[in-house]
């Protein structure tokens, strides 16, 4: 994995949002993701955003391999949905049968006479875009905005200075620490730790045991920091200029608006009509 | 009349914890424009004073602080250091850890932004600095990207944004190789010489600071005992040995030359006026030299062929290629030196030899056997490595056990893990400390607990990579000195450097690596007289090579030297021979 | 041995410190945000259960917690493992999730050995916020799902009996213990004291992951059993690793921060 912040290098919308705007979206979109339960929307909702991250530039290799490390999960999500999430669905759908797709036959061992759903599957499906779309929102913001911009963002969003500076000082000094793990580990070899006849157990105590003079190390190392701060007049107060800005242009302000609309719409319309429900008038299609 | 920029009245000061007077009993005015060099042993003081010139000590620290430290006419004890932060900027020794910012143009701002300076007016200065420490353009990048002096010359420009009144360098070049020193020294000059800023740097670099130092401070045991022009202090020989300092090659060959009855009028620290007093010191002295360039009479026998290497390529996974062409023979019981820049590849290769890359392609043989054949640890107990940063070496919780770690790993009996253990303690003066934690020491020490721990594996071959970077020189001749007993007791010694003033006595052969081949693999002698091959790599031989080669040059004959004593026996009254 | 007198006047000395959280100075909490963010490469276990294998920094949030104390220690953790999850999504999850179980671990063993007197009752609070968490979660279950209430009880082992734990004094013995010379102790009261802050931290991600999930009843007896095993293993590497770094930090010396218990 590339250490460096994968800041996009392609133009778009999203780049030229501020930060702040661009926060808000993401968790607009998060909350109405966690409210949705309808397999429709909840695709739609997932499948606008991974356009949108294509198009702003975000590495696919990246989108990519999240998917990879998630679709074991996945698998197991549509698998539990569709065999067993029975009553909860039932109750939902308020059928009192569920359609089956297939069933595993008897003489199987354990898992002989399960029966798979549609309506389980279509649950699976729900659950499996919701956490896609809330995965998929946090690159497209934060990897669209420019580091510069994202710690101004964020004094300017009220967060405490001294929270923002821990920020961009853990981003500026985590790869050396990461770098640290490879040379301790690499001494120890040196010193006839044969990781290659460990098993699992054993190779993931050496590393556990590296977290030691990992830690240790750099908090001897953090004396010499907090030298540096002091002769560079830092004392955490916010009452300080700004080299980067963040100001709102019109076109935040009609993110910001919009986005506001989208939940209030969002959430009135589920509430009341029922716009987003597992079963609801989106799934109309499905059932 | 120029100002004083710094006013030091009978300052004196303890740290909470410590026993004595780390400073005692100092005064000393810096002027206006002044370059002022501060030299002295490992824990003389040197970084508390620095720390002292902009109020870190005693206000960050505590502990007791007598008499009166002004800068600028500002006491640093009425004032708070964020104040005083605008009249000295800081510059430290450690390239990575003094760089804050996720780029170049915000470690510039930073400061700027915590002194409250106007946006537009830190938008103005960004520029100008970068232009003045020759970085310019380079604004967006990140630190990761910047060389060793780069990464310094930014910290001097962040120093510098805040148009201070004095800009303190506390050891700047001590991490960097020969390139990245040169870098920051002629920035430093041209900064004090074209822009008047007034420098206060401390250094072990002797060489550079006779040229650039207006004056010069020892500080030994935290008093001042000494202030004066570089002329005055560096020939001052036999004060700086009592302290453990080194002086300019160029002072302490013409010193040798004096001890041998020549009379000297004027000891030179400087290189050309070395130079200029060797021609007259060859046109009223006889002189006779017995080396030659290709005397190999000092070189031990060769013994069996221990590390083969043919058109060894290296490319690592990003595609940079590391290494290519690389072809060379090391046979056991030599001592080798490897030098070279950063970046050169000269830890890639001597990794190979450790097993802990595989070449991408070529032969890679350790005793006779294919690398790829090998595994790490078989070989950790035969080839030993000392790295360069001690820290990354240790991760016991004991003096002892970091020493044992490795018997345990190789499965020795307990009573052959006790006496190892307690032997290579003792061989390196740690038995006192045996049940510390080994990161409470000093850093110094630190680095002897890494050595003790690969020496209690009593390998055959000894890589030490970079072992003086961040030494003062009795720290560096103590390892070096260890070295050489080592080669002594028939041990293979590798040892890789950009010192090479420090090695004539040490090392038979020097392999001379540039851009991830070898430019040069010679003996020493020889390897040492080639000042084309190592200009072409911009490293520089020693000063007594340059002012041996000046004496070839006058009386047109070969004059082969290496060290100020060799230089210094062409002037004995027997002309040299032994 | 007299003392010789320096010659210069002694001088009042101000001792300012430099810009801290809560007590713990803002280096500290930079390099050990910067240890959590490293640490969130080195996948630990491949549990399927909140949806990525575990990072090892996991096991460190509790020993942030007792050496920085509970604000510093969440800011710590949190910032760490947020940067962990832009920069390592491998091991990341659902990212809220995770900076939550962060802040929450920090946070709650922060609050075990809190020094500061005026912050007696926070233990309260955090009972408060994990029993509402708790209810959501298990109270969905149950009801909303149907799941029965012997699988309930015993897939949520880990946190009711950590919240037990927390509640009874035993969360002052295990910071006595962490406080102890002996190194035993230590690392007992470290795996005791994870297991109880990680539970904390664990009921409150799942109301919110089991509002998103939804198991149905099987899964919670698949996990009855893997959930506590991840547990056990979370405790062993922040006693390994804990008392290491305890014993460095007491043996070096470094400045603790007011609100360490170590």
């Amino acid at each position: 994995m590339s250490m460096k912040f994968q800041t996009v290098e392609r133009d778009s919308i999203f780049t030229r949002l501020d930060f702040r705007p661009k926060i808000y979206m993401m968790l607009v979109l998060t909350v109405v993701a966690l409210i949705w339960e309808s397999p429709v929307v909840q695709l739609s909702l997932a499948f606008l955003i991974l356009l949108a991250c294509f198009l702003s530039g975000v590495k696919m290799k990246f989108i990519r391999t999240i998917l990879l490390i998630m679709v074991p999960f996945y698998v197991l999500l549509l698998f539990t949905h569709g065999f067993f999430n029975i009553s909860q669905v039932k109750t939902l759908t308020g059928r009192e049968e569920l359609t089956i797709l297939f069933s595993i036959p008897q003489n199987w061992f354990l898992i002989g006479g399960l029966n798979f759903s549609l309506e389980g599957f279509w649950y699976g499906i729900n659950t499996i875009f919701k956490t896609l779309t809330i995965v998929l929102v946090v690159p497209l913001v934060i990897f669209t905005t420019d580091l510069d911009n994202i710690i101004v963002g964020m004094v300017r969003a009220k967060v405490p200075y001294k929270l923002a500076f821990i920020f961009s000082a853990t981003l500026r000094f985590f790869p050396l620490l990461f770098s640290e793990i490879g040379m301790i580990i690499q001494a120890q070899r040196l010193r006839g730790l044969a990781m290659e006849k460990m098993n699992i157990i054993q190779r993931v105590s050496v590393y556990a045991k590296v977290a030691v003079p990992l830690i240790l190390g750099a908090m001897v190392q953090s004396q010499q920091l907090e030298i540096v701060l002091q002769s560079k007049a830092f004392s955490g107060d916010p009452d300080r200029t700004y080299l980067h800005e963040s100001i709102l242009s019109k076109l935040d302000y009609f993110v910001l608006i919009f986005f506001t609309v989208f939940l209030i719409a969002a959430f009135v319309s589920w509430a009341v009509w029922g716009f987003g429900a597992f079963s609801g008038p989106t799934d109309s299609i499905l059932f | 009349m120029r100002e004083n920029i710094v006013e030091i009245e009978n300052v004196s000061y303890s740290y909470p914890r410590s026993p004595g007077m780390v400073l005692s009993e100092i005064s000393l005015e810096i002027k206006k424009g002044e370059f002022f060099g501060l030299i002295g042993p490992t824990g003389a003081g040197k970084t508390t004073f620095c720390c002292a010139l902009n109020g870190i000590v005693p206000q960050f620290y505590g502990g007791r602080f007598f008499g009166k430290i002004a800068i600028a006419g500002l006491d640093t004890l009425d004032h708070p250091i964020s104040i005083l932060a605008k009249h000295v900027g800081q510059v430290y020794e450690d390239p990575e850890t003094q760089l804050i910012a996720t780029s170049v143009e915000n470690e510039i701002a930073f400061a700027l932004e915590n002194l409250k300076v106007p946006r537009e007016e830190i938008m103005r200065r960004i520029p100008r600095v970068l232009e003045a420490v020759r970085l310019d353009g380079m604004e967006k990048k990140h630190p990761a990207e910047l060389s060793g002096g780069q990464k310094q010359r930014l910290a001097i420009a962040a120093a510098l944004a805040a148009q201070p009144d004095l800009l303190v360098l506390d050891e700047p070049t001590s991490q960097l190789d020969p390139i990245g020193a040169q870098e920051v020294f002629s920035t430093v000059y041209k900064l004090n010489k074209e822009l008047g800023m007034t420098i206060l740097m401390s250094s072990h670099a002797a060489e550079e600071m006779a040229e650039y130092a207006d004056r010069i401070g020892l500080l030994s045991y935290g008093k001042m005992l000494l202030v004066d022009t570089p002329d005055r202090v560096y020939s001052d020989i036999p004060l700086l040995l009592e302290n453990s300092l080194r002086v300019p090659q160029v002072a302490s060959t013409f010193y040798s030359i004096q001890k041998k009855g020549v009379p000297i009028s004027k000891i030179p620290v400087k290189l050309e006026e070395g130079k200029q007093a060797i021609r007259e010191l060859v046109q009223k002295n006889d002189t006779a030299c017995t080396l030659k360039i290709d005397d190999t009479s000092n070189v031990s026998k060769k013994g069996e062929l221990l590390i083969h290497v043919k058109d060894l390529e290296h490319v690592y996974p990003d595609g940079t290629k590391a290494l290519h062409g690389v072809s060379l023979d090391i046979h056991t019981g030599e001592y080798v030196l490897i030098v070279g820049q950063n970046g050169a590849g000269k830890t890639t290769l001597v990794r190979h030899f450790l097993n802990l890359l595989k070449p991408t392609s070529g032969v890679l043989n350790i005793n006779g056997v294919d690398s790829k054949k090998l595994t790490v640890s078989e070989l950790a107990s035969h080839i030993g490595y000392i790295a360069q940063n001690p820290d990354n070496q240790i991760f016991n919780m004991t003096v002892w056990d970091e020493v044992s770690f490795a018997l345990k790993n190789l499965k020795f009996s307990k009573e052959e893990i006790l006496n190892r253990t307690e032997e290579s303690l003792n061989s390196m003066g740690l038995l006192e400390f045996k049940d510390r934690h080994p990161l409470a020491l000093p850093k110094g020490d630190r680095a002897r607990v890494v050595i003790a721990a690969i020496l209690a594996m009593y390998p055959d071959t000894i890589i030490f990579d970079e072992p003086t970077t961040g030494q003062d020189y009795k720290g560096s001749q103590y390892i070096l000195d260890i070295s050489r007993k080592l080669h002594k007791m028939g041990k293979t010694v590798i040892v890789i450097t950009h010192h090479l003033y420090l090695m004539p006595d040490y090392a038979e052969r020097v392999v001379v690596m540039g851009k991830g081949s070898i430019l040069l693999d010679a003996p020493i002698r020889q390897a040492y007289l080639d000042t084309e091959k190592l200009n072409s790599t911009f490293l520089s031989p020693p000063q007594a090579v340059l002012l041996g080669k000046e004496i070839s040059r006058i009386k047109d004959q070969e004059f082969p030297l290496l060290t100020p004593i060799e230089v210094a026996d062409c002037f004995s009254k027997n002309g040299g021979a032994i | 041995m007299e003392e010789i007198k320096p010659r210069g006047q002694e001088r009042e000395v101000k001792n300012i410190g430099g810009a801290s959280i809560d007590g713990a100075p803002i280096a500290y909490i930079v390099v050990l945000a910067a240890v959590v963010t490293a640490l969130a490469f080195i996948p630990f276990s491949v549990v399927m259960a909140s949806g990525g294998s575990f990072p090892m920094n996991q096991g460190i949030f509790g020993l942030i917690g007792w050496v920085l104390g509970p604000i510093a220690g969440a800011v710590s953790s949190g910032i760490g493992a947020l940067i962990g999850v832009f920069v390592a999504p491998h091991t990341a999850g659902v990212w809220f999730v995770t900076v939550i179980g962060a802040i929450v671990t920090s946070f709650a063993a922060g609050v075990m050995g809190t020094q500061n007197s005026k912050r007696k009752a926070w233990w309260i609070g955090v009972v408060v916020v994990t029993l509402i968490a708790f209810g959501i979660y298990v109270g969905r279950a149950i009801l909303v799902n149907g799941i029965r209430l012997q699988w309930a009880v015993l897939a949520t082992f880990v946190n009711w009996s950590s919240l037990l734990l927390f509640i009874l004094p035993t969360r002052n013995l295990v910071v006595k213990w962490i406080g102890s010379k002996n190194l035993v102790f230590v690392a007992i009261g470290l795996a005791l004291g994870t297991w109880i802050s990680f539970g904390i931290a664990h009921t409150v991600q799942n109301a919110f992951t089991y509002t998103m999930f939804n198991w149905p009843e099987e899964v919670w007896v698949m996990l009855s059993s893997i959930i506590p095993i991840e547990f056990l293993s979370r405790c062993a590497i922040g006693a390994v690793i804990g008392t290491g770094v305890i014993a460095g930090l007491r043996a070096i010396g470094l400045v603790k921060p007011s609100e360490g218990v170590y």
